[in-house]
């Protein structure tokens, strides 16, 4: 795309109004999801004042979060994996990865805001949220402190990008906001496995290694939907790539950190099977059910192992449709992974009497695969918007300078 | 301040469901939605089987884990030892019901349990409320902020122990007996239309209560006690028997872990 990022606000207003006209990757990618957000969005919202959240599948006797907090931790867990990508140049110095960064931090705001938008039209009051949650103070509730940290965590990812758009990449603020960003999200996605994890009546969550899992799991969610998107957005043209993207791209120290997060994924999910299927602790038989249930071997074998093997094949690795494959399969397994993983925990009933089934049966209605709908097209229309008004392969001076050509446009 | 338990008498109760039917009327349920209710179960292989039934209203816990992960304020244990609800303050994310070792929350914008839709049948005029029945407590009697009314939408409710009648009760008052004319109409609507007289409902702090000396001589416990949510309902099972240990009562359904 050989054109200026705008610079002001009437540039801006005019970018967006191109991007309805405009015949590029970008554009189409704008223009579908925008439609789609429209449809799915305006049959959720009718379903919601029709049906009202009836129109879930959800119930009091057994799976009282359904599919929608689970598409919800989804998208929380991919921005928060998308910071941890981010600060590996940011915070950590690997300056290989900072054709990534700014990138990343984009994503990480549009996969937050899609998560937020998804979780509000899931909650009975979201509008009441706004005073009851800083009015009640509840500090002993995990939930309470998973709002508090994500909405640090947004703030910081905004002011972030904000310098980055400033092309402040070095100063000392940006360094503070940079490390301030990267605790808060180790805090919220931590603090958001804690949610599960804190209630030992759900014998399937309980533990400190499922908030630890969700900050890996977070981290290879993040990481996938980066190589996702750098493929999407230069059309795997790998010689469209500016220098050091291109060298990120076609080298092998994405891949390794990719398959090095698969793994770790994969012995978590392991060994947790192992220990849900061993053992005799009531309110464990979910785990059974989950080892009788398709998705879950489709994550296990399609979408983990299967990109494991690719990512360390040293001839795949580097190649850039093996990547985006292989990221897209396990974006896809990370996001069956949310929904088993909060399906199953619950659905072992509580004293629900011999009437209900051992195992609830839970599927998602229509109006919940459109909530699903809603958030994919909202992180997508968003990504377009942010490709198509800021420069998200910029880098500093110092790196271009290393690799000996400007950035695009 | 008082500390008002329960206390039900297994050796007593008849599984009639009159409790239920009592409940469902006094606190306007959405039939099928039971804050009250009784658990069906069986134990034991054929032929060596039995029927056995648990009331289950909600346990108002000492430690309660709802009160504890709601995110608000809206749950709530106040100083009289009851769990409530605030429906001016839920946001209806559930985060009780997920966390409530018991099973004894409700949300009911769902998918209805019986047919017709009942909320369908008898829609809210106003909008207010998630339906108006026709057996509902005069409006004045409602209390939002006590969990106590017909359910609004998009809101979690539970068994109050009927907070609205128990709060009424004069000052001092121990034991709360059915069979007391005075006393009558501030008990719990479960243990008035008890017919074998399996419940009990007392203040707990008070070491002559009624419920007390049963716990004490006739050996009360509690459900899934190793949670540590330390239910304020006491069951009595009689010699040899038992709250049953697990939350699932069909342990052998689907084919699966028996």
């Amino acid at each position: 795309m050989n054109f200026t990022y705008p610079t002001t606000i009437p540039e801006a207003i005019q970018g967006v109004v191109k991007l309805n006209t405009e015949r590029n990757t970008t554009a189409r990618i704008w223009q579908l999801s925008l439609v789609g957000l429209v449809v799915s969005l305006g049959f959720v919202l009718f379903m919601l004042v029709t049906e009202g959240h009836a129109s879930f599948n959800t119930s009091s006797d057994g799976v009282n979060w359904g599919s929608a907090i689970a598409t919800y931790v989804f998208f929380a867990l991919t921005s928060s994996g998308l910071t941890f990508i981010a600060s590996l140049a940011t915070v950590f110095g690997f300056k290989e990865f900072y054709p990534i960064a700014k990138r990343c931090i984009w994503l990480a705001i549009v996969a937050l805001i899609a998560g937020f938008s998804v979780l509000a039209l899931e909650l009975g009051h979201p509008f009441r949220m706004i005073w009851s949650v800083p009015f009640g103070m509840q500090i002993m509730s995990p939930m309470f402190w998973m709002g508090v940290l994500y909405t640090i965590d947004l703030v910081l990812l905004f002011a972030k990008f904000y310098l980055m758009w400033k092309e402040d990449w070095d100063s000392a603020l940006s360094h503070f906001v940079g490390i301030a960003g990267f605790v808060a999200v180790i805090c919220a996605s931590g603090m958001l496995g804690l949610v599960f994890a804190s209630l030992g009546m759900r014998p399937m969550w309980f533990g400190s290694a499922t908030s630890v899992f969700f900050m890996l799991s977070a981290a290879l969610s993040g990481a996938a939907a980066v190589v996702v998107t750098v493929q999407i957005a230069y059309g795997f043209r790998i010689n469209a790539m500016p220098t050091a993207l291109k060298a990120l791209a076609t080298g092998d120290k994405l891949p390794k950190v990719f398959a090095t997060l698969i793994g770790i994924v994969l012995l978590f999910l392991i060994t947790r099977i192992w220990v849900g299927l061993w053992s005799n602790v009531d309110g464990l038989e979910g785990f059974i059910s989950l080892l009788h249930s398709p998705w879950f071997h489709i994550e296990l074998w399609v979408c983990l192992v299967v990109p494991f093997f690719m990512m360390l094949t040293p001839s795949l690795q580097v190649s850039p449709k093996a990547q985006f494959w292989a990221a897209s399969l396990v974006q896809i397994g990370m996001f069956i992974e949310r929904q088993v993983f909060i399906i199953s925990g619950q659905n072992v009933p509580m004293f629900k009497g011999t009437w209900a089934a051992m195992v609830t049966p839970y599927s998602p209605s229509v109006t919940e695969w459109a909530l699903v709908v809603v958030g994919l097209s909202a992180m997508f229309a968003l990504y377009a918007l942010g490709e198509r008004l800021f420069n998200l392969s910029a880098m500093p001076k110092h790196v271009l300078e290393t690799n000996g050509v400007l950035a695009r446009a | 301040m008082a500390k008002w338990g329960m206390v039900i008498d297994l050796e007593k109760c008849a599984g009639c469901q009159a409790c239920t039917v009592a409940c469902g009327m006094e606190n306007s349920r959405l039939p099928g939605e039971h804050w009250q209710d009784v658990i069906f179960f069986s134990e034991g292989e054929y032929p060596n089987t039995q029927l056995k039934w648990l009331p289950r209203p909600c346990m108002h816990c000492e430690n309660p884990s709802c009160v504890a992960v709601c995110p608000t304020g809206a749950t709530y244990k106040n100083e009289d030892g009851f769990v409530l609800i605030d429906w001016d303050r839920c946001i209806g994310c559930k985060y009780c019901m997920v966390a409530c070792p018991y099973g004894v929350r409700f949300y009911t914008d769902e998918k209805p349990l019986i047919a017709p839709d009942m909320r369908k049948v008898f829609p809210d005029e106003k909008g207010k409320a998630s339906w108006s029945p026709p057996w509902k407590m005069p409006e004045d009697k409602e209390d939002w902020k006590h969990g106590v009314g017909v359910q609004p939408h998009d809101v979690v409710s539970k068994c109050t122990f009927c907070h609205h009648r128990v709060s009424t009760a004069p000052k001092g008052t121990v034991d709360l007996d059915p069979s007391d004319p005075k006393l009558r109409e501030h008990t719990p609507a479960c243990v008035v239309t008890c017919a074998p007289g399996a419940r009990y409902f007392g203040d707990l702090s008070n070491p002559n209560s009624e419920v007390n000396k049963l716990i004490g001589e006739k050996n009360g416990n509690r459900l899934l006690d190793h949670l540590g949510n330390k239910p304020q309902v006491y069951y009595l099972t009689g010699p040899g028997g038992a709250v049953p240990g697990s939350r699932s009562m069909n342990k052998k359904g689907n084919g699966e872990k028996s």
